[in-house]
Order: structure tokens, then C-alpha cells, then sequence
């Protein structure tokens, strides 16, 4: 009995998994095959068909050429917002996290509850004041008006916080100043190095933020040049009668096209990911036990 | 002039919590000083306030003369090795032990070559390349040993560097740090809970409770003539077995429970004091080393000897040794009360329990449990203390 039991519960664990590992991964593989197939394969033949390298290399040139390259230009634009969001915010946080944990300052407390509170506010929220003030200093249109909103992220300020409170021991900090340091060199010579898996943790979450950040950019940027993938992506979307009727005129992309803009946009994310992973599991698990 | 001098210092935390009670000690060059006490007695905070870690709320801290009080931790010319070691991760061995120098921009080839030395002295030379991480405990704590020593500081401060090390390797380091030290004559704090450390490793030690202390002196003469309870009852191993006790009439008979001990006239002339206690209660203290299973052969004449009777609930045959437990109708006295100069509120706080005692008795000595035993020992040999205020009746 208990070994039928045993066999019936992993079965269903199994049967539950696939079935979960279906819902998130068959659109995954939909769009890799995509771009291999012609439009009309798309929607009338078999969806897992394996297609050509002909259909591949033909939406791979009309996506890429299109309006003089714009699928590159949005590419670079959200490269430049991204790391230029994610490098300030390093530069921001890490020290934060590391003074809230290891300071003592009139105010600690506060703040780290405002950081905590602002952490939770959806930061769609956020997008009008940020507008209203970036319109006040005239940098509506520009790369900045998008950088320094992406580079705010208190989320990694917490992070930095609970990692150096609970897996930086007050006794090293002080063995340092004891052996010479001052609290520059305490933090430039023993905190930083230590924090490696908690910069790639921070580094991780603030890219998928701002690379997949669609409203801040979409009322930032006026102008289509300065438009990040996910704007450009929308945009092309509108704008292709293939996927909006309503527009007249002949624009030559269609799905297997927008498929590969679609894997263009996704992919820095994944290549991030993979690289990252050990990281961030050290990361995520850092303080978890007592050394 | 001592390298450091400790004039009534003070730590009270905000919250008003008094952790250090006008602390004096003077400790000379060279001299192992060791801070001994149950947790949460002051003596870490002592030493962290030596070392420029914990702000010093008032009294004055000098080394080698000069007032140290508002100096940064990094200008005291101090070293420590902590309880965990706080050995840098990310750095190498070598890297650990020449940090300082590396901080104090001393050349590199002054460094490689002070870094050699030292892990030659501390045999690790064969692991200067690996990480912290990749070493023992032993290994750790000697690379913790070598960071302090590289320096050649006027201070050396350990905050437990043993507790985190197994039995026997805490025995062999014992002997190594106190060869070390000896050996670079270097004035050292060092602080411990062990008492077995503390009565082995230093050249005074100094006996702490609730932010005082209670006594500073020699190890063997903490142990020979403590000077209240709680000191009697904290060193030693087994701990001194104490019992309530009621003094007869001019002092020359102990009742303890229900059994009449005669005293010698010795004793009340060694010990004038006992003579305000007549027909009151004390506390009398029996070291387990100085009881015996009456009838053995110690040494000593029968005629010197007083005798008490117990059941023995517990014999632990130890090899060189036999520990037997033992348990009487007098209640034993725990020393858990606070001594202080004031003389309002004095109260030695004891406990009593059922009277509990050990005796330490040859390896030859035949016992088993429950047998009833009658128990010698020299009462030039018995500690008499003031029930109320826990101080000791030497004088």
C-alpha cells in the first residue's frame, strides 16, 4: 500500500510539473521555431514545425534593415538606459546598504523604513513626478531622464542592507580598523570585496528591471530614436498593418519578423541570467547560515 | 610606567545599562594579564574599550603614558585576535598577516619578509597561499595569532581566541600562546570564561562580575585566599563545594546541618574574624582536592583532621583521579550575588539546594553509589565567608 501511495503521489508530482513546465516553455518554443516559417506557415501549419534556414535568414534581414536599422538603434538605446541605470544604482546602493547596516546615524532607523516603503510603491506610481520634474530641469528627451529614474532602486539598497548585516560580522570591520583602516578603506578594502555576490544579485534584478521597463521611457522619450526595445517594439507594432489594420501602407514585417525582434529583446536577459546564476544563488543565499 | 593603565573607567550604554564600574588595572610590560568572569561580566567591553572599540563613557585610558581615550583604534599600536578570528575571506594567509604592515605602507619586500618569519614561527608556511576558508580552526586561530604578532604592538588583545576550538586543541594552543607571548615579552589582556585558562596562562589574573572586580592577583593566589564567594566559587574545577553552616559558641564548633564539626583552636587564631560569628551562620568552603575518604592515607595526622559524614550519589572515575559526588543534610550555598564596596543592599544571593558536594579522591578509592562515607579534611583547609555580604573571613 505505501509503495503504491509512493508511486501515485511522485506520479502526480510529475504529472503537475509538466503541465506547469507546458504553460511556460511551449511559447518559448513557439517563438524560437518561429522566425524557420513563412506567415502563413505560422498560422496554418503545424506550430512546431521546424521550417528553413531561407525564412530565418530573410526575417532576420527585413527586422534588422528595417526604417535603417531601428531594431539596433532600440537595442543599443536600452543598452545605454540599462547599464547606465544599473552602474549609478551600484554606486548608490551598495554603500547605502553597507552605512544602514554597519552605522550608527540620527535617522537610521527612518531611514531604512523609507526605503523599505518606497520598495513597495509600483513604480508606475512614480512615473508622473518623475515626468513633472524631469520636465522642470529640461531633461524630457534626453538618455538622463530615463538613466537616473532607472538608477533609483531601493530594492538593491535593502538587499546590500541584509546582506551586510547578517553575513559581514561587525568583528571583521573592526579588525580592519584596528590593523590600520580608515572607514574608507574598511569599506573600499573589506566590505566591497565581500559583497561580489550581492553586486551580481543587484546587478541581475536592476537589468530585468530596466530592460524590460516600458511606461517611465514611453512618457520620457518623445522622439522614436531614443526609444528603448520595449517602446520600439510597441511602436512597430502599431504602426505594421499586419498587426494593425487600421494603418494603410505596405511594411514588410510580419510575425516570424516580430518574433525575432521579440528574441532580440529577450535575449540579453537569458545570456544575463546564465552567466549570473551562480552568483546569484550565492547571493540570495548569503547570510543563510552562520559561518 | 605600565603600557597600559585603566584609571575608573566606565561604560554606561545608552539605554543605561552600566556594563564597566569604574574599572582599575595596570598592566606592566610583558605582563600576561588575563580578564576572567561568567558571560556578560564586562570584560569584553573592558578590552573593546582598550582597544578604541567601545566608546569610553568616563575614567582614563593611557598606553605607555599617554591618554588614549579619544585615539582611533588604528593610532593605539594595539593588535587583537578575536573570538571568531575575523580572518578577511577574500585574502590568502599571507595576505591576512601582512594587511597591517600593507596599511601602514611598509615596503613590500619589509612585509614578505616579516610574513615569512611569522609563519615560520607558527608553522604556516605550507598554507600562506590558501584562504581562510580553506583551513582549520587551529589553523585559523594561529593565522589570527600571526596577524597580532606581525605588527610588533605595544598591546596585545584576545577577546577568547580559544572558545572555538575542541577540547584537546584548546589545551596544546593554550601552551602555545602562552609560549608566543612569553616569548615576545609583549603586555597582553587577555580575556576567557575558561578559569583552567586563566589560572595556567597568566601571570595575574583579574576576577570579574556585573561590570567589577572582585579580585586581582596571581592565579595561585586568587585560588589559595579568595576574598568573596563568588571568586571562591568561580575558580577552580570542580568548583569549591560551599554550605551554609552555623558557628558555635567562641567559634570552636561547626554545625553543619545536622552534624557537629569540632574546630581546632588553629583555626579561629589563623582566622580572628570568625570570632564575630559566633552562634551565627557563615558559609564554609571545601576545595574537592582537600577532602578525602576518612581513613586514608594523606599524610597528615588524624588528630589534625575534622570529619563529616554524605551519601555518595555519583562516582566519576576519571583515570588519574576519582570524583565523587556526594550529598549531605547541610544546603549548599551558589555564589550568584554582586560584591560592592557600598554596604547598603549587600547580599551574598545564594541559592540553596539540597547539600551537593564533589570530593576528589584518589583512583584507588573504592565507592558505589549510595553508600554512606565519612569525609576528612584539615580544617586549616576550610574558607569561612559572611553569609550576608559574601566576603571571605580571612583576617
Amino acid at each position: 500500500m505505501r509503495l503504491f501511495n509512493r508511486i501515485w503521489s511522485r506520479t502526480f508530482s510529475y504529472i503537475i510539473l509538466l503541465a506547469f513546465t507546458a504553460f511556460f516553455v511551449v511559447p518559448v518554443i513557439w517563438l524560437l521555431f518561429a522566425p524557420f516559417k513563412t506567415d502563413h506557415n505560422l498560422v496554418f501549419e503545424n506550430p512546431f514545425a521546424l521550417g528553413t534556414l531561407g525564412n530565418l535568414f530573410h526575417a532576420a534581414h527585413v527586422m534588422f534593415t528595417f526604417e535603417d536599422y531601428a531594431l539596433l538603434n532600440w537595442l543599443k538605446n536600452s543598452a545605454i538606459y540599462s547599464f547606465g541605470g544599473i552602474a549609478i544604482a551600484l554606486i548608490c546602493s551598495i554603500p547605502a546598504g553597507y552605512g544602514l547596516a554597519h552605522t550608527q546615524f540620527i535617522g537610521r532607523r527612518t531611514l531604512l523604513g523609507v526605503t523599505l516603503f518606497v520598495m513597495i510603491m509600483p513604480a508606475t506610481a512614480l512615473v508622473l513626478p518623475l515626468f513633472l520634474e524631469a520636465n522642470a530641469v529640461h531633461a524630457v528627451g534626453t538618455p538622463l531622464a530615463v538613466i537616473l529614474p532607472f538608477s533609483f532602486f531601493p530594492f538593491g539598497v535593502y538587499l546590500a542592507y541584509i546582506f551586510y548585516s547578517s553575513s559581514v560580522p561587525k568583528d571583521l570591520l573592526a579588525a580592519a580598523r584596528i590593523d590600520g583602516c580608515n572607514e574608507w578603506d574598511v569599506f573600499r578594502r573589506i566590505a566591497l570585496p565581500l559583497a561580489r555576490p550581492i553586486i551580481a544579485l543587484v546587478t541581475f534584478f536592476a537589468f530585468v528591471a530596466n530592460w524590460n521597463n516600458f511606461f517611465l521611457p514611453f512618457v520620457m522619450l518623445p522622439n522614436s530614436s531614443n526609444y528603448p526595445l520595449p517602446i520600439g517594439l510597441q511602436d512597430l507594432l502599431s504602426a505594421t498593418p499586419a498587426f494593425n489594420p487600421g494603418q494603410g501602407g505596405q511594411v514588410p514585417i510580419y510575425r516570424p519578423e516580430l518574433a525575432i525582434a521579440t528574441i532580440v529583446a529577450m535575449a540579453p536577459v537569458m545570456i544575463v541570467f546564465l552567466f549570473a546564476q551562480r552568483s546569484l544563488v550565492s547571493g540570495l543565499l548569503a547570510g543563510a547560515t552562520k559561518e | 610606567m605600565a603600557p597600559v593603565s585603566l584609571e575608573k573607567l566606565t561604560k554606561v550604554y545608552p539605554n543605561g545599562f552600566e556594563a564597566v564600574h569604574e574599572f582599575d588595572l595596570e598592566v606592566a610590560d610583558g605582563e600576561f594579564m588575563i580578564l576572567v568572569g561568567p558571560s556578560g561580566c564586562g570584560k569584553t567591553t573592558a578590552m573593546r574599550m582598550v582597544a578604541g572599540l567601545e566608546e569610553i563613557t568616563s575614567g582614563t585610558l593611557r598606553i605607555n603614558g599617554e591618554i588614549m581615550n579619544d585615539v582611533s583604534p588604528r593610532d593605539r599600536d594595539i593588535a587583537m585576535v578575536f573570538q571568531n578570528y575575523a580572518l578577511y575571506p577574500h585574502m590568502t594567509v599571507g595576505e591576512n598577516i601582512g594587511f597591517a604592515l600593507k596599511m601602514k605602507h611598509t615596503p613590500k619586500s619589509e612585509i614578505e619578509k616579516k610574513v615569512r618569519e611569522t609563519t615560520e614561527i607558527l608553522g604556516l608556511t605550507e598554507w600562506i597561499d590558501l584562504k581562510p576558508g580553506q583551513l582549520s580552526g587551529g589553523q585559523r586561530q594561529r593565522v589570527a595569532m600571526g596577524r597580532a604578532i606581525v605588527r610588533e604592538p605595544k598591546v596585545f588583545l584576545m577577546d577568547e581566541p580559544l572558545s572555538n576550538l575542541d577540547a584537546k586543541l584548546r589545551v596544546q594552543m593554550r601552551a602555545e600562546v602562552a609560549r608566543i607571548q612569553r616569548r615576545l615579552g609583549v603586555a597582553t589582556i587577555y580575556v576567557t570564561h575558561d578559569q583552567v585558562e586563566a589560572m595556567t596562562m597568566g601571570d595575574r589574573v583579574a576576577v570579574m562580575r556585573a561590570g567589577l572586580v572582585l579580585q586581582c592577583d596571581k592565579p595561585q593566589t586568587i585560588y589559595d585566599h579568595p576574598l568573596n564567594l563568588f571568586v571562591a566559587g568561580f575558580m577552580g574545577s570542580p568548583s569549591m563545594n560551599l554550605f551554609e553552616a552555623r558557628l558555635g559558641e567562641g567559634a570552636t564548633t561547626l554545625f553543619l546541618g545536622t552534624q557537629k564539626v569540632e574546630l581546632p583552636p588553629t583555626v579561629l587564631s589563623a582566622k580572628p574574624a570568625l570570632g564575630r560569628f559566633a552562634n551565627a551562620e557563615v558559609v564554609v568552603g571545601i576545595r574537592p582536592e582537600s577532602l578525602a575518604v576518612a581513613g586514608t592515607a594523606t599524610g597528615e595526622r588524624t588528630e589534625d583532621l575534622v570529619f563529616f559524614e554524605g551519601d555518595v550519589d555519583l562516582v566519576e572515575a576519571l583515570g588519574s583521579e576519582i570524583l565523587v559526588h556526594f550529598s549531605t543534610d547541610a544546603h549548599r550555598v551558589e555564589a550568584e550575588g554582586m560584591y560592592s564596596d557600598d554596604a547598603e543592599g549587600l547580599d551574598a544571593g545564594s541559592i540553596t539546594q539540597r547539600g551537593e558536594g564533589v570530593a576528589r579522591v584518589s583512583p584507588e578509592t573504592q565507592l558505589v553509589i549510595g553508600e554512606h562515607v565519612r569525609l576528612q579534611v584539615n580544617p586549616k583547609r576550610l574558607f569561612f565567608f559572611d553569609p550576608v555580604t559574601g566576603l571571605a573571613l580571612n583576617g
